[in-house]
């Protein structure tokens, strides 16, 4: 089954007097558990493509479904209501709310949800932090962390709620690249665990070998994988 | 609801800049807030003290002819008009249980004459049975020179005021009969002119009640020099006389006395007897002389008049009985305490009306004119002031909540990514501003409930009758109640929602991709 179904997909960001075509007519559907990565120059409109995937940036044309439901016609609080029930977020940088320390970072978007006990979030947070191994550091606060422990978090966040799709642009662009395998591996692992789709994205052709499926893009289109 | 909170407290506490300039002008604000309410309170009772216990009482009976109600300091305005139902009046007060006590009171502007000057000056005259007056205002005033007038006894109070006013204007000192001048009750700018000033142990005085009968002019003897606690230059205006010199003055006479009252012309002529007519287009042939009756009583206009009223077994100084026969202008009404002006209002003038009294209730407020509104423009100038204070307050906790939110831009839009509501967002920031505000704000209030209970215990007073009527009486003298305290909280409540509304559109409206193109 597909999760994500897109179909003549067009972005264009307008720029003083012209326009920048980002994205030129994407097709592409994803299948429910896939490890999936998206490589291309910089510049070819992979960060446009998954903000368009993960709800936060809006298609000018075409059609994008995200879990049988087609995004481009909906209003904010629903566009919102799907970031937090269907999606998980794995950002290069700035993951985490400062003044809330990993495992209350964890348990935000439960928080958020207002459907489980305290107990079963705390339950489900804690198996989390352990799954990622940093059990340890469950009370400390993000600036007290390294940028690999960060990302950790936040694959943690973002699988937390049991999302359909993880979208992670670039998730190891800002670490080294002994502590990037470490987290792709992680990633990996937790597909294999969770059973979460993913899909994220690279110009790192190191990053390539964890990939399943590997889509290039160029230019703001597709190329044969 | 408690994850916002957690956010919005530890977000204060790892801003604390920021937090501190908003929580020290909160608390400014509220703390002058607080002094600002106690202030206007403290006025509102001390004007309400100074007035209600000190010179009107808490309600004035006006003829229903009296078209101005500002009857207390109208220069410019017409008369009051006389009340000759007293006798109808009376029993009404008397059987109302709302009524602590009553006075009927004469009231209306008097030209003050001098042999040697052109031109008169001007002051108030009260006529009132003194005895009747001390009981109901015992501590209003008191005598610094001289003596209340006995019983029966004909004679004026001048106040400091008035006795200055002369000074200045007419070049005239009075003072109580067998008194001296005392120079250190002298103003220093009436010191320095006393040798042009005449001394003199009685005043001349002409009514100037319109269109009533005829006015004389009478020459009360000074029996007291008094000088008011508070507000001494509005109600130094007013000189106060027994009811019957006043009723001279004025030519108020009843139908009764009328048969026996001679009209103005008469005693003009009468007066000319004896005297050259060219005098006639002076001024002294104005000034009669006032005479003593072996009673203590005395009667215009000479001999000839007291042979004329004592020819047809009638007096003006008649006994009590007959002086409440008399015509009065005002009548002045205490409430029990805690009676509410509005069911007092209602219920006297029903009975008045009923009882065809023909006269009126209206608040001491209102019958006190610019006075009552005077401290309605005081109030509403603090009420500038603590609404500037608000305006300030606010566009300084906006801009300061409003860069915040900007600053934060990648952190607030990352967790609108992963499904934070914009409402979310919204309440992380009304819930610093709520979270300052009930500390910062909670603490202004304290402190500003503290300054004004220890204020009074400085007793900073003042002479100034502006700065009185702020003060509340001589004594600055701020009054905080449960609903003062009340209002300012509701204040703090409505800066802080002010103040948070537009951050909290700011904060909601940043979008996740406004946090991502921002790095
Ligand atoms: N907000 C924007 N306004 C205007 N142009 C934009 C905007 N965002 C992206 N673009 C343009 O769209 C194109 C695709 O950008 P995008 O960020 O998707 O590329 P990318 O593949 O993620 O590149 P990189 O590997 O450098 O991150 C680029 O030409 C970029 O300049
Ligand atoms: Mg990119």
């Amino acid at each position: 089954m597909n999760i994500i179904e897109i179909k003549g997909l067009k972005k264009d960001y307008p720029l003083g007097n012209t326009v920048v075509k980002a994205l030129r007519g994407i097709d592409i559907a994803v299948e429910e558990g896939e490890f999936m990565s998206i490589v291309g120059p910089s510049g070819s409109g992979k960060t446009t493509l998954l903000n368009v995937i993960g709800c936060i940036d809006f298609a000018t044309e075409g059609s994008v479904k995200v879990g049988d439901r087609e995004i481009t016609v909906l209003n904010d609080r629903q566009i919102t209501d799907i970031r937090l029930n269907k999606i998980g977020f794995i950002f290069q940088t700035f993951n985490l709310i400062p003044v809330l320390n990993v495992i209350e970072n964890v348990e935000f978007p439960l928080l958020l949800m207002k459907n489980q006990s305290r107990t079963e979030i705390r339950r489900r947070a804690d198996r989390l932090i352990g799954e990622v191994g940093l059990t340890e550091f469950a009370e400390h606060r993000p600036a007290e962390l390294s940028g690999g422990q960060r990302q950790r978090v936040a694959i943690a966040r973002a699988l937390v709620t049991n999302p359909d799709i993880v979208l992670a642009d670039e998730p190891t662009a800002n670490l080294d690249s002994v502590t990037g395998a470490a987290i792709l591996e992680l990633m990996k692992e937790m597909n294999r665990i969770e059973k979460t789709t993913f899909v994220f994205s690279t110009h790192d052709a190191n990053v390539l070998k964890y990939a399943r499926r590997i889509v290039k893009i160029k230019d703001g289109l597709l190329s044969d994988n | 609801m408690k994850l916002v909170l957690t956010i919005a407290w530890r977000n204060i506490l790892r801003h604390r800049g920021k937090s501190l300039v908003i929580g020290v002008i909160l608390f400014l604000g509220a703390l002058l807030m607080t002094v600002g309410n106690g202030v206007i309170s403290g006025m509102a009772a001390g004007i309400e003290k100074n007035i209600v216990n000190g010179f009107m009482g808490d309600i004035v009976l006006i003829s229903e002819k009296q078209k101005s109600e500002n009857i207390l300091l109208d220069f410019m305005g017409q008369a009051i008009e006389p009340i000759t139902t007293y006798k109808k009046i009376k029993p009404v007060l008397q059987n109302q249980d709302i009524v602590a006590r009553h006075l009927p009171v004469g009231k209306n502007l008097t030209l003050v004459l001098k042999e040697d000057e052109a031109t008169p000056g001007g002051a108030f005259l009260l006529g009132v049975d003194f005895a009747a007056y001390q009981k109901m205002f015992p501590d209003n005033f008191r005598i610094i020179e001289g003596r209340w007038p006995r019983p029966g006894e004909r004679g004026l109070l001048v106040p400091t005021f008035a006795r200055e006013e002369m000074a200045n204007y007419m070049n005239l000192w009075v003072i109580p009969e067998n008194g001296t001048v005392i120079k250190e009750h002298m103003k220093k700018e009436t010191l320095e002119h006393i040798d042009a000033l005449t001394v003199s142990s009685n005043v001349v005085m002409m009514g100037m009640a319109s269109g009533m009968n005829s006015t004389s002019d009478i020459r009360f003897p000074v029996t007291g020099i008094v000088k008011y606690n508070a507000l001494s230059t509005i109600f130094g205006h007013f000189c106060i006389a027994d009811i019957d010199s006043y009723r001279e003055c004025l030519g108020y006479f009843t139908a009764a006395d009328k048969a026996v009252a001679v009209p103005k012309e008469e005693q003009k002529l009468l007066n000319l007897e004896g005297t050259d007519l060219d005098s006639l287009f002076g001024v002294d042939p104005l000034i009669v002389s006032n005479t003593r009756a072996p009673g203590g009583a005395a009667v215009p206009g000479g001999a000839a008049i007291i042979n004329n009223a004592i020819v047809s077994g009638s007096s003006v100084t008649a006994t009590p009985l007959g002086v409440e026969n008399g015509i009065y202008n005002l009548v002045l009404v205490k409430l029990k305490d805690g009676v509410p002006y509005k069911t007092a209002l209602g219920r006297l003038n029903r009975a008045l009306a009923e009882a065809q009294t023909g006269v009126r209730a209206i608040t001491w407020s209102k019958a006190s004119g610019p006075i009552g509104s005077m401290a309605l423009i005081i109030r509403g100038a603090l009420f500038v002031f603590v609404t500037l204070l608000f305006c300030v307050a606010v566009i300084i906790i906006v801009n300061t909540l409003t860069m915040a939110a900007l600053e934060r831009t990648s952190e607030l839009g990352m967790m609108r990514a992963i499904g934070a509501r914009k409402s979310f967002i919204g309440g992380m920031f009304l819930g610093e501003t709520a979270i300052l505000s009930s500390i910062f704000g909670g603490a202004g209030i304290v402190a500003g409930i503290a300054a004004v209970k220890l204020i009074p215990l400085f007793k900073i007073t003042s002479t100034n009758d502006m700065v009185q009527i702020l003060y509340g009486g001589d004594i600055f003298h701020p009054l905080l109640g449960t609903s003062d305290v009340l209002i300012t909280l509701m204040q703090l409540v409505f800066v802080t929602i002010i103040a948070a509304v537009y951050p909290m559109h700011v904060a909601g409206s940043i979008t996740p991709l406004d946090a991502i193109t921002r790095d």
